[in-house]
């Protein structure tokens, strides 16, 4: 074979990520500790939503600014669902803070998360929905590239206002609280057990598969064209508006599941999951990562919360400036993020001359990247 | 090439699952997540404010004073021989950041007790960690009340511990008529809601309410409607950045501060000096606390606190000063719970807080004057004053209450029922706890 | 509120104008920016706020008078734009995507920076006494300083499309914009086209904060407030002069009309729906730059 980037190759990617798994499944072997079970457990929340923006943005090119539309708007969904759990239909059938807004009756919208079922099904629904109603409207009309983004972040503010404003059915500023944790097949999911850990792990575990295989499929094939040049598949007799939005759907899906399990370890949910810095930090996780790699973006959100926990207190008062400091660096000389940095250390030692490279092969062919990053 | 993956993630998870199966039913082995304190060694508390952000203004000062407050302690021999030992973290206003610090103080570090937040939302968003672990908050800011909850103590006032006295106290010196204007958020909706009970009952006239985005700085909308409706005084529920745009636009849209004042829960000496002296004077501020406070003990703690290497701030604002009473509300708490049970080393967070009520901060401690616990809803029993604003920024106190004012968290919640020590106590006898 | 006073709707009106300048003001160095250059600059914001940071060291160290603390923030603030575009923005061209994430952290670094500096604590901007009462013409009723502002941001605008349209730096800029290579085959230094323009929007922030400092206030996180509004008035009108212009004057007078008739938040939100919408329908915004293929 031709000189072959490790980092190119499908077994070596999926040895990588499968030890990945592995490890992450491994941690409560080691970890007894309910409050780093909890706090990684948050990571792992923090990775999906990484991986949520590299497939939307990384292999789609659509960068979107308003993830936490989709996060946000489960995050609720999943609050409602368990406020609901600890409400009784006869002896206390409206959450407290309805009761001081004067609301005499439950809402109609709160209605059908008597069920527990029914509620996260909403949760997960009615965000995907609404990116597909979005993103249709915007990719028909061509909305693309740093416009998309602005009016993502337009329409993430127009929401969390909704939110704030809307405070006799949401609580506004100051969110819902379930005063329980979820409840399913009648036993409750302790946010500081294993099992809640492995509830986020597994599903971690599960988009990511989904993601990559997505990506390695002729879907993604086609979406990563269309990041590339979406004239050029335009004019192969793509639409490539049902792409993008079909792409930015399957983004905000995962989201919507990172943010219900959010509120099953928080127990808490207000319009800050909503903020426009929390959005921008996705990207910026992703960003830092490999927004091209899947895992890359994973580790990305790792690192840099890891680091905002236990270093941001350590560096009390330069924290932020250091982060800044390091997002410009990375950006400045590693526009793959840390992954592409791993991509090309791996092409540097590929090439060294008499190990691996036929010499009757042209140079060029050698670095050419595989199909399905 | 299939194969290959498949078997790969077979073998892996089966592996996985195989090591941590164990776990799976063991009993979650869960060790004494209650904080403990140690013979000798010093007394953890966490400190959970924001040093950096949108909230930094407010919450770093409630940090450092409650630094001074600590050192102050420690100085004089600790609480019962042992030392203060705090846990600073930052929230950088993140409510995330909030909520996984407060776990880690908590769960991980073990405090005893935390003092933190300053926004509602920032509490709501903590409050499910401190119930569930039981462990102890004392949340020194006004709110809103509409709470109760067995884990919190509050030395901040409640709407029926300021407004109260505001309003009738407005509409006496300045006429009936009145506006309302506050930042989009529960606590000004909820301060509003009950104003106006002591409007009608004062027999004023309310002739609008507007809300503006939190952090928005444009009030030209509102001051037209304002200068449209011709109100005697207005009353301000503005914070933050806000509150700053509102004094000095009022001033520049050629409002006169005599004719037409501003009556606020917030607007103190740091909104003063930010603003400038000349956009503030005049407007009048509803406290239990003001840096001009004329007696021994607010002179010495003005006097030494910006003096110390924590002052650099330059004042000593209600808030600041609600949460240096909540240290030495701790220390009495704590104090009170050696002494029932004799052994330091039995003392739990939850115990402090049952003990807390009726724990009294008296007038040598207490730069506000004498303050004491509610034995019921823990919150504070405290006398509301009412300041203006003079020319060089500091207030002038004008009128001030005879007697302490019992706290109330549902005075315009009857039918919620009377919040007590182990729970909400509804009409029907039923009482629920964790009430938030 | 509802009743539509003629009076106090005029008045609206005319209060929509000075909201419409602020909004302008505010955007119109993102407007140079984003238009010529391309570059999406999250650290926006903080330019604006360094403006306000230099007024107030300015006067607090030098006693400097308000009016001439104007132009000494564009300066400023203009040379620090021209440091970061030199030193980052300069070799992120090719990647307009990235400068995105690469703008995050100079405006963390700015918030931050200021923050150690300054502290966290609000500062205070003293104005002559003149600009703290108001004007009343008849129904309406404006304060001084929002005519000011108003004034400022005219003149601001009109030296911009005269710098534009009518000098040959401009006619520069504006090839650039068009086609960088054919402009640079005609001998343009496109670079020092993009570093002055850079340095100029950043100049013009600097100018729009030291007056938000006086109408609002100073503080390391004065500019996240600005920028979303900043950016839709860019998008909306599409990158032009011109387009901000109507797209700032446009969404203003909405704001004040809304409000007035509602309140201020579900103006706000009414307003963001609608600027959905509108790109939905107009997706290159009121007057878009017409470009040939990057």
């Amino acid at each position: 074979m031709t000189t072959r980037n490790l980092y190119h190759s499908k077994p070596a990617q999926w040895a990588v990520y499968g030890l990945f798994f592995v490890s992450i499944a491994l941690i409560p072997a080691f970890v007894s500790d309910g409050f780093l079970l909890n706090q990684f457990a948050v990571y792992g929340i923090y990775g999906m939503l990484a991986l949520s923006i590299s497939l939307c943005w990384g292999f789609g090119g659509i960068l979107n600014l308003g993830q936490g539309i989709a996060f946000g708007l489960a995050a609720y969904g999943m609050a409602m669902t368990m406020q609901m759990q600890s409400q009784d239909p006869e002896s206390n059938p409206i959450p407290p803070f309805m009761l001081n807004n004067s609301l005499e009756h439950l809402p109609w919208f709160w209605q059908p998360f008597w069920s527990t079922g029914g509620g996260i099904l909403l949760a997960l629904i009615v965000p995907t929905l609404f990116y597909v109603v979005f993103g249709t409207l915007m990719f028909r009309a061509r909305v693309s590239g740093p416009f998309f983004a602005i009016m993502s972040l337009a329409m993430l503010s127009a929401f969390a206002t909704l939110i704030l404003d809307m405070q006799p059915y949401t609580n506004g500023a100051n969110g819902i609280s379930p005063p329980s944790p979820l409840s399913v097949f009648g036993t409750d999911i302790d946010p500081y057990s294993p099992t809640a850990y492995w509830i986020v792990c597994g599903l971690l575990i599960v988009t990511t598969v989904g993601a990559k295989l997505l990506t390695q499929s002729k879907f993604g094939l086609v979406v990563q064209a269309l990041r590339g040049d979406p004239e050029r598949v335009r004019f192969l007799g793509y639409n490539v508006a049902l792409y993008e939005t079909c792409i930015y759907a399957i983004s905000g899906f995962i989201a919507a599941l990172a943010g219900c399990l959010w509120v099953m370890l928080i127990q808490y949910v207000s319009p800050a999951q909503l903020d426009t810095t929390f959005s921008i930090g996705m990207v910026i996780w992703a960003g830092i990562g490999g927004r091209l790699s899947l895992l890359g973006a994973i580790l990305g959100a790792f690192l840099i919360q890891g680091g905002q926990s236990y270093l941001g207190d350590q560096f009390l008062a330069t924290w932020l400036l250091m982060l800044g400091a390091f997002f410009i660096v990375v950006v400045r000389f590693l526009p793959k993020g840390l992954a592409g940095l791993l991509e090309k250390v791996l092409g540097a030692l590929a090439r060294q001359p008499g190990k691996h490279a036929r010499p009757d092969l042209p140079h060029a062919i050698s670095g050419a990247p595989a199909a399905g990053e | 090439m299939d194969l290959t993956r498949r078997k790969l993630l077979k073998q892996s998870s089966l592996a996985a699952a195989a090591i941590a199966a164990p776990h799976l039913w063991l009993p979650t082995a869960r060790e004494a997540w209650g904080a403990t304190l140690k013979k000798g060694e010093p007394i953890k508390v966490g400190l959970l404010f924001s040093l950096t952000g949108q909230l930094a203004v407010p919450e770093e000062d409630s940090t450092l004073v409650m630094q001074y407050a600590i050192d102050e302690i420690n100085k004089n021999g600790g609480i019962a021989g042992h030392p203060i030992q705090p846990v600073i973290v930052d929230a950088k206003s993140d409510f995330n950041v909030y909520s996984e610090k407060a776990k880690e103080l908590i769960i991980r570090e073990k405090v005893i007790a935390l003092f933190g937040c300053y926004t509602s939302a920032s509490r709501k968003a903590i409050l499910p960690v401190v119930m569930s672990q039981n462990s102890l908050l004392y949340y020194p800011t006004c709110y809103e009340g509409a709470e109760c909850t067995q884990n919190t103590i509050c030395t901040g006032p409640l709407a029926n511990q300021h407004s109260k006295d505001l309003i009738p106290y407005m509409v006496k010196n300045f006429g009936k008529k009145v506006f309302f204007v506050g930042s989009n958020y529960v606590w000004p909706k909820e301060s509003n809601k009950n104003a106006k009970i002591w409007l009608q009952e004062a027999g004023g006239e309310l002739l609008g309410e507007e809300y503006i985005p939190l952090g928005s700085s444009e009030f030209g909308p509102v001051l037209g409607k304002i200068r449209d409706a011709k109100p005697n005084f207005i009353f301000s529920t503005v914070v933050g950045a806000s509150d700053i745009a509102f004094h000095k636009q009022f001033k520049q849209e050629g409002f006169k501060v005599d004719s037409m004042p501003i009556a606020s829960l917030t607007t103190g000496e740091i909104e003063t000096k930010a603003m400038g002296a000349d956009f503030g004077a005049g407007h009048f501020l509803s406290a239990p606390y003001f840096q001009s406070l004329e007696n021994p003990t607010n002179q010495k703690f003005v006097e030494n606190f910006l003096k110390s290497k924590y002052g650099k701030n330059g004042s000593t604002h209600y808030n600041m000063e609600e949460t240096y009473l909540s240290a030495y509300v701790f220390k009495a708490g704590l104090e009170a719970a050696i002494k029932k049970t004799g052994n330091v080393e039995e003392v739990t967070s939850r115990m402090i807080r049952d003990v807390s009520g009726g724990v009294r901060v008296e007038d040598d401690v207490s730069p506000e004057g004498l303050i004491w616990i509610d034995g019921d809803n823990f919150n504070s029993w405290l006398k509301p004053k009412i300041g203006q604003c003079q020319a060089d920024g500091s207030f002038k106190i004008v009128s001030e209450a005879k007697e302490h004012v019992a706290p109330d968290p549902y005075s315009i919640y009857p039918n919620a029922g009377k919040c007590t020590a182990t729970g909400l106590v509804a009409p029907d006898g039923k009482s629920r706890k964790n009430v938030i | 509120m509802t009743s539509l006073d003629i009076a106090p709707f005029a008045n609206a009106l005319v209060l929509g104008l000075s909201i419409a300048s602020i909004w302008l003001i505010a955007a119109i160095g993102l407007t140079i920016i984003y238009g010529t250059v391309g570059v999406i600059n999250m650290a926006h914001g903080e330019f604006i706020m360094l403006g306000a940071y230099t007024s107030y060291a300015l006067q607090s160290s030098f006693g400097l008078p308000f009016l001439l603390c104007l132009p000494a923030s564009f300066a400023v603030v203009a040379l620090v734009g021209l440091v970061i575009e030199r030193g980052l923005i300069r070799y992120l061209y090719n990647r307009p995507l990235d400068t995105l994430l690469a703008t995050w952290g100079v405006s963390l670094v700015l918030m931050q920076g200021v923050r150690l500096i300054f502290g966290s604590d609000p500062k205070y901007i003293a104005v002559p006494e003149i600009f703290q009462s108001n004007v009343e013409v008849g129904f309406a009723s404006l304060s001084v300083f929002r005519l000011v502002v108003l004034a400022i941001t005219a003149l601001i605008v009109a030296g911009t499309a005269y710098l534009f349209y009518r000098t040959r730096f401009g006619m520069q800029v504006r090839a650039v914009m068009q086609n960088k290579e054919m402009a640079a085959s005609f001998g343009i230094n496109a670079d020092r086209v993009y570093m002055t323009t850079f340095a100029l929007g950043a100049g013009l922030a600097g100018v729009a904060g030291s007056l938000f400092g006086v109408l609002a206030i100073v503080l390391p996180t004065m500019g996240t407030a600005y920028v979303v509004q900043a950016f839709l008035v860019v998008v909306v009108g599409g990158g032009t002069l011109m387009g901000s212009v109507a797209a700032a004057g446009l969404t203003g007078e909405l704001q004040s009309v809304f409000a007035f008739i509602t309140n201020d938040t579900f103006a706000r939100f009414l307003l963001y729906v609608l600027i959905v919408v509108f790109l939905r329908f107009r997706p290159r915004g009121l007057f878009a730059v017409a470009k040939g293929r990057r």
